[in-house]
């Protein structure tokens, strides 16, 4: 980790140190307004993180991650639920649970060939029969939900349950680790392996590396750390519906902000979730505020700005921005 | 620099803290003594709760002329939910921001609840529109109020509804089968269902459950199980599109039950079904809240209904757009009676509603300890001459219900 940031040039590490200054300050200057859009920033940047490991590092699509989110905010919040297990012990057996729902799918899908399109059929596939599966899972609530009580007045860091500034320091916390992780997973013998099977796995087993085992490590990585941040999704909303949380529409949304910001970098996630959350609450205000308040609307704006970026940065905006500011020349 | 500590006195910095003091909490001065309301009313207007949400929708914009003429002073800022809890949370925060005295909102449970601890945090009432899930006001939250009956009340209020239509046709079914889509409205009416029937006591069998899947293609397979079956009555939870899919497999089968009738769910009321079916929507029924045709609340804001939105018909949308309406009015009554947009004072006034006149069927509006309105009947709802009609409870009907339903061959 200390050789990663030797590497980093002198202002690339003044910008850095400025970034975290910037977040850790945030709540003191800004609204909790804004500080709510920077909890979903920084939630999205956690996210996205967790699926690059998966894509951009070990290149397999995955277009079902809402099934590890789903499954680690189901089981720490019934583990707290029903036995009084604290969300700091329970994610450790969410991560256990997504881990093992990620290791099914990647075996079956691996060991038995299914890859590219098919394999992120097969990750859709889990995730949908998933939520059927907690639809009629009495235990949780099935589809009626399942609900935290709520105690407005409390801080209690420990059963996380407050106000918005006790989860952003989280979401921060959790942001900034899952980027040190990558970071550190990117430059370690595992991820030259997962660069390697990423860009020829034929290559890659001729050379030696054992294609199925680095992929169920990414899987495995990426689905324990998605079950985290399903765990502060469940903490933070304190209440889920199978409906939304194994939507395949919470797939597409932590898997934009890796794609815009630049897959298989360390900063794309975090690049992308500042660009597109943002963007999302400025259309909305914008669209108000205009007059324009037309249902849908904000969507196609929303959908023409993708396009727009995607069309001109097609590798990412982080790739761009780095060459932009040197920061993609390491220190000689 | 040096202080003249003849000018600089103890009692001049008393003085400037003072007036200090008060520039700096002018705001909320003003906030607490605004003349009029501000309400921001969200609603998922897009994604896919939207249907509903825009029709939510068309019913607080009907809703601002009707206030006023009732002398009620508020103002309205309408913002979209998308049908996503993130945006429902951080909107909310935004509403508040924006000098937001109260919200109104939010269609459904998700989006409420994410509103709602917002809410709860900056002390700004809540006042929830349409959302069932019971929890809303079983988790203690203190600045909310709900004008909605919760999944439960539903279920029992519809199936005691039905009870007494079957009574007042004088019909006498033996049978009876539950036909429900399998997404979450529907599974959740049916765990209602499977709890409250057998203490319902209802003069028919329930012989058996029927899941579906609302985005098939067709339901002929479901249809002909039912038709082996043979009930005397055919008990539905649908939605819009698989309402109509329903009864063509229905009529497609010479499949003719004595009636078709639905404990609470949408779809057999629903523009798309009148258009579909024509005369074969007709003799549907169905238990709900619904608008009370009698009252003078409700004939104003279908007055203002008709004239603002001409391409809508108020008896197909006075389901969303009478709750809508009702959460406003008891918002602006609040204000009227608190004198006051401050969070505590308004609350206190919420909870002490009890509001006569109002848009839907029911006893004046009031609420409990935990907010819930707990007096939100169903009344019996029946389609004729493609038009949902109010048939039940008698001293709100336009009309006496037809059952058993004529037979579909030589409908017109």
């Amino acid at each position: 980790m200390t050789a990663l940031w030797n590497e980093i040039p002198r202002h690339g590490k003044w910008l850095t140190a400025l970034l975290l200054l910037v977040f850790i300050a945030a709540p003191l200057v800004v609204d909790r307004y804004l500080l709510s859009v920077l909890v979903l920033v920084l939630y999205f940047a956690y996210l996205g993180q967790a699926w690059n490991l998966l894509m951009g590092f070990a290149g397999q699509l995955s277009l079902g991650h809402a099934l590890y989110l789903g499954l680690g905010a189901y089981t720490a919040t019934t583990l707290w639920l029903l036995f009084g297990i604290g969300p700091w012990i329970g994610v450790f057996v969410a991560i256990a649970v997504a881990a093992a729902a990620g290791l099914i799918v990647g075996w079956l899908g691996w060991r038995f060939g299914v890859e590219g399109v098919y394999f992120a059929l097969l990750t859709i596939a889990f995730a949908e029969f998933t939520r059927i599966g907690f639809d009629h899972l009495g235990l949780t609530g099935a589809s009626g939900g399942l609900f935290l009580p709520v105690s407005p007045t409390a801080h209690d860091w420990w059963n996380l349950n407050g106000g918005v500034h006790l989860f952003y320091y989280v979401a921060l916390i959790l942001a900034i680790a899952a980027t040190l992780l990558a970071a550190w997973l990117r430059q370690s013998p595992l991820g030259y392996r997962w660069l390697a099977v990423r860009e020829d796995p034929e290559a890659a087993q001729a050379v030696g590396i054992n294609v199925f085992r680095v992929r169920m490590i990414a899987m495995l990585i990426s689905a324990g750390m998605t079950a985290v941040g399903g765990v502060f999704y469940g903490f933070y909303y304190r209440n889920l519906f199978p409906s939304q949380i194994f939507d395949i529409s919470r797939s597409i949304e932590l898997i934009l902000g890796p794609i815009i910001g630049g897959l298989g970098t360390i900063f794309g996630p975090i690049v992308g979730a500042i660009i597109l959350t943002p963007v999302g609450e400025s259309l909305t205000t914008f669209m108000q505020s205009s007059g324009l308040n037309v249902p849908g609307a904000k969507s196609i704006f929303y959908g023409i700005i993708l396009m727009i970026i995607i069309s001109l940065r097609p590798s990412g905006v982080w790739p761009w921005l780095a060459k932009h500011l040197r920061l993609d020349r390491p220190k000689s | 620099m040096l202080i003249d500590r003849s000018k600089f006195s103890r009692r001049t910095v008393l003085a400037g803290t003072a007036a200090g003091t008060a520039v700096l909490a002018t705001p909320s001065i003003l906030r607490a003594q605004a003349q009029t309301l501000k309400i921001a009313v969200l609603l998922p207007r897009s994604g896919y709760l939207a249907q509903a949400g825009q029709s939510c929708h068309r019913g607080a914009l009907v809703s601002a002329p009707v206030l006023a003429d009732l002398g009620y002073k508020v103002e309205m800022v309408h913002i979209d939910i998308e049908s996503n809890p993130d945006v429902a949370r951080t909107q909310a925060e935004r509403a508040i921001n924006e000098g937001a005295h109260c919200i109104v909102g939010a269609f459904d449970s998700a989006g409420t609840l994410a509103i709602a601890q917002v809410c709860e945090q900056r002390q700004v009432p809540l006042i929830v529109n349409i959302a069932a899930a019971p929890q809303l006001t079983e988790q203690g939250y203190k600045f909310l109020v709900r004008n909605f009956p919760t999944g439960q009340m539903l279920v029992s209020g519809g199936l005691q509804q039905l009870k007494t239509l079957i009574s007042a046709t004088k019909v006498e079914p033996k049978t009876a089968v539950f036909l429900h889509a399998n997404d979450t409205f529907g599974m959740a009416q049916r765990q209602g269902m499977d709890k409250l029937f057998p203490a319902a006591n209802m003069p028919f069998k329930l012989v058996e459950s029927i899941a579906y899947d609302p985005k098939a293609q067709d339901l002929s397979v479901e249809v002909t199980k039912m038709r082996s079956l043979n009930p005397d009555v055919l008990l539905v939870v649908t939605r819009a599109a698989d309402a109509i899919k329903l009864i063509r497999d229905v009529v497609r089968q010479k499949f003719q039950p004595m009636a078709i009738l639905s404990p609470g769910s949408p779809g057999l009321y629903d523009e798309e079904f009148f258009k579909a079916l024509g005369p074969l929507a007709d003799f549907c029924a169905y238990a709900l809240p619904w608008a009370n045709p009698k009252s003078k609340s409700s004939q104003a804001l279908e007055a203002a209904f008709k004239k603002m939105q001409p391409d809508f018909r108020f008896p197909i949308e006075c389901f969303n757009v009478g709750f809508t309406f009702d959460a406003l009015l008891t918002a602006a009554d609040a204000f009227k009676r608190a004198g006051s947009t401050n969070g505590v004072e308004l609350m206190k006034a919420l909870k002490s509603t009890n509001l006569v006149d109002h848009a839907m069927i029911g006893p004046p509006i009031t609420f409990d300890e935990k907010g819930q309105n707990n007096n939100i009947p169903a009344a019996v709802v029946q389609n004729r001459g493609r038009v949902p009609t109010v048939v039940l409870p008698a001293d709100v009907a336009t009309m006496t219900p037809v059952l058993p339903a004529p037979p579909w061959q030589g409908r017109t």
